[in-house]
């Protein structure tokens, strides 16, 4: 089975009593001492080395912690690559929130670091700052509005 | 005694209260909203009632709702928590009013320390050390004038605040305008008062509170100090006691001033008089009294041995404290985490989502205050504290390694933490050696960046995708007593 999380490749495949992983060039021996499903719980030796690690997942995401450190993965083989709309000039919710105030519009000349909109979410007030020199092409949301995370709320041009 | 307490409040503080209305007989009631409806407090709770929409407004902050919510259910007391309605005295006064007692001082105690302005004004008089500033500054000319006369840099904070909201340090004149608009706005909405005030901002003090505690029949002492100058956006996310700075002398010196503070607005009730601490002159200013059980009380509880959410029960009802300022010791060292659904390497943005997994630590010396468990929902609108993290140990290093392994063994998924981040934090030489400013977070843990993925978690992840699907359809084709095709099988054997 071939996954790839973030930028890696990684191939899993049954061997023996165990399973071989193959990333990087490399093959490691995997075998299962035990596995405790209600924990999300997996007690494995890698190469000899005794990992035990939790491992839940949520749709492409997988969280994994070893060692009491937590990794968060996105499986990205085969699913759609989404549209990153920071990179498009489009500015997102960071988070779910209310829209506090819009304090540019249509057409408006702006500044790198200018507050553009500020946000409330969990009492807290975020500011949606132009990352660069350009110009407002569109708001999408006005004061009062309910926002999703992720949701586009003002679109920039250079 | 009461015979049943409602607990105005949310998460992990309203089972930790309610906890001491169990362990001293008394039913509870818990209330809710939408957005709690599978919340832990509710399922802890003897009964629950329902309070409306999930907007704190409509729920945790209705006045009305939670008076209602007490004379229906037969409440003859009213804890708040923290936070909240905590410290809002027409809240105070609404529950005396319909004859049910509200558990904290009384509405003009908190009237008198809530207003962060006048409460100064009070302090000085009651000669506790006050931080040099301004109040009741109007418009912004004013603030300009007053902010010139004190000397960059300057905090402007809601007169009616706390916890960190509506704060902002102002390092230049240039950024002063928008702060006060971004402080006033923030205040407004917090505390509904847009009033501010203007004062000294002392660069590298430590934070540094002492717990006081007082009945209704003037026995006043204090608790000893906390030191909670591990902060992120003027947020408390480490406390600590006792403080490694403080020597004997200094300790009661703030201790007796603590007392005075809270005897100059007869205090009574647990409160706590919070002090910013200049390491360079041993001096110490008062900011402000909490007239409220605090977040990080479980590490008072763990040096001094005192129940203090059941000490708070049994004032309210008119007992006497019975004990003497004599009576009470600091004995080893406690730490507490809070565990905030929060990422620290994208502005500590709260973190939202359903908990894929849970798991708390256990062991001697390990205290988790929780209020969340697997499958519960983190949403935006309230506070992100997922749970409380309270390790006690006989000295300060042993305390620290105490919670670095419990830190490892506190397993959350679903949303993103601070725990990693806080793992940095206990892990800095600074920390070992106690040399940690309000702004020291700030200065060394602004680009910290969770760590990459290894090998391991790589594979683990991999591995997860296979075994446990595997294990899953394993569970439920073998082992299912209800499973239909299961006879079948049988039956074909």
């Amino acid at each position: 089975m071939k996954t790839t999380f973030n930028t890696q490749t990684i191939e899993i495949n049954p061997a023996n009593d165990g399973y071989v992983a193959t990333l990087e060039n490399k093959n490691l021996f995997i075998k299962i001492i035990r596995v405790d499903l209600q924990n999300g719980k997996m007690d494995v030796l890698i190469d000899n080395k005794r990992v035990i690690a939790h491992v839940s997942s949520d749709g492409a995401k997988r969280w994994v912690t070893i060692n009491g450190e937590t990794i968060l993965l996105t499986k990205t083989s085969g699913a759609k690559q989404g549209v990153r709309h920071d990179h498009a000039g489009g500015l997102t919710a960071p988070m779910p929130g209310q829209v506090r105030s819009v304090t540019v519009s249509e057409g408006d000349v702006v500044k790198k670091g200018q507050t553009l909109l500020t946000m409330e979410a969990m009492k807290m007030e975020i500011k949606i700052q132009a990352l660069m020199d350009g110009k407002v092409k569109s708001v999408f949301v006005s004061q009062g509005d309910t926002v999703e995370r992720e949701q586009i709320l003002i679109e920039m041009e250079d | 005694m009461f015979n049943k307490i409602l607990i105005a409040n949310r998460g992990e503080i309203a089972i930790r209260i309610m906890r001491a209305c169990k362990e001293l007989g008394i039913k509870t009631v818990a209330v809710y909203s939408d957005a709690d409806k599978n919340s832990q407090h509710v399922q802890f709770a003897d009964e629950a009632f329902y309070l409306g929409d999930s907007a704190p407004k409509e729920s945790y902050l209705n006045i009305d709702k939670l008076i209602n919510a007490a004379t229906q259910t037969g409440a003859d007391a009213i804890h708040p928590g923290y936070g909240f309605l905590s410290e809002n005295a027409s809240f105070a006064s609404a529950v005396d009013s319909v004859h049910v007692t509200f558990i904290g001082p009384s509405s003009d105690s908190i009237r008198a320390m809530g207003d962060k302005a006048e409460s100064k004004i009070l302090m000085k008089k009651a000669g506790v050390p006050t931080v040099p500033g301004f109040e009741g500054l109007e418009n912004e000319k004013d603030f300009i004038k007053a902010a010139k006369e004190i000397g960059y840099p300057v905090l402007v904070k809601a007169a009616a605040g706390g916890g960190g909201k509506g704060m902002r340090v102002v390092n230049e004149e240039s950024e002063l305008s928008e702060a006060i608009q971004a402080a006033k706005r923030e205040a407004l909405n917090s505390f509904g008062d847009e009033r501010l005030l203007i004062e000294k901002y002392i660069a590298d003090g430590h934070h540094i509170e002492i717990q006081v505690f007082g009945d209704k029949h003037g026995n006043l002492i204090h608790l000893f100090e906390r030191e909670c100058s591990v902060q992120r956006r003027h947020q408390k996310i480490i406390e600590e006691s006792p403080s490694p700075l403080l020597t004997p002398e200094i300790r009661n010196r703030m201790g007796e001033a603590a007392v005075r503070a809270a005897k100059a607005v007869n205090y009574f009730n647990a409160g706590t008089i919070e002090f910013i601490f200049d390491p360079k002159t041993s001096e110490y200013y008062f900011l402000e009294m909490n007239t409220r059980l605090q977040v990080e009380h479980p590490v008072t509880e763990l040096v001094t041995g005192i129940d203090l959410a059941q000490w708070q029960i049994r004032i309210a009802s008119g007992e006497k404290f019975p004990f003497k300022q004599n009576d009470f010791m600091q004995r080893g060292h406690a730490i507490e985490c809070r565990i905030y659904a929060e990422d620290p390497s994208n502005g500590f943005l709260p973190s939202t989502g359903k908990l894929l997994q849970f798991i708390e630590p256990h062991g001697p010396g390990i205290r988790v205050d929780s209020g969340f468990a697997k499958g519960n929902e983190v949403t935006h609108f309230y506070d992100p504290l997922l749970a409380k993290l309270i390790v006690y140990a006989e000295n300060r290093e042993s305390a620290i390694q105490k919670m670095q392994n419990a830190l490892k063994d506190f397993i959350v998924h679903g949303v993103v933490t601070n725990i990693d981040y806080m793992q940095a934090v206990l892990k800095h030489e600074d920390f070992a050696k106690a040399k940690i400013s309000t702004r020291w977070v700030e200065k060394n843990f602004n680009d910290w960046k969770p760590a990459e993925p290894e090998l391991e978690s790589l594979i683990s992840a991999s591995l997860a995708d296979l075994i446990f699907v595997n294990q899953k359809s394993k569970i439920e084709n073998e082992t299912d007593p209800f499973n239909p095709w299961k006879k079948i099988n049988n039956f074909r054997n």
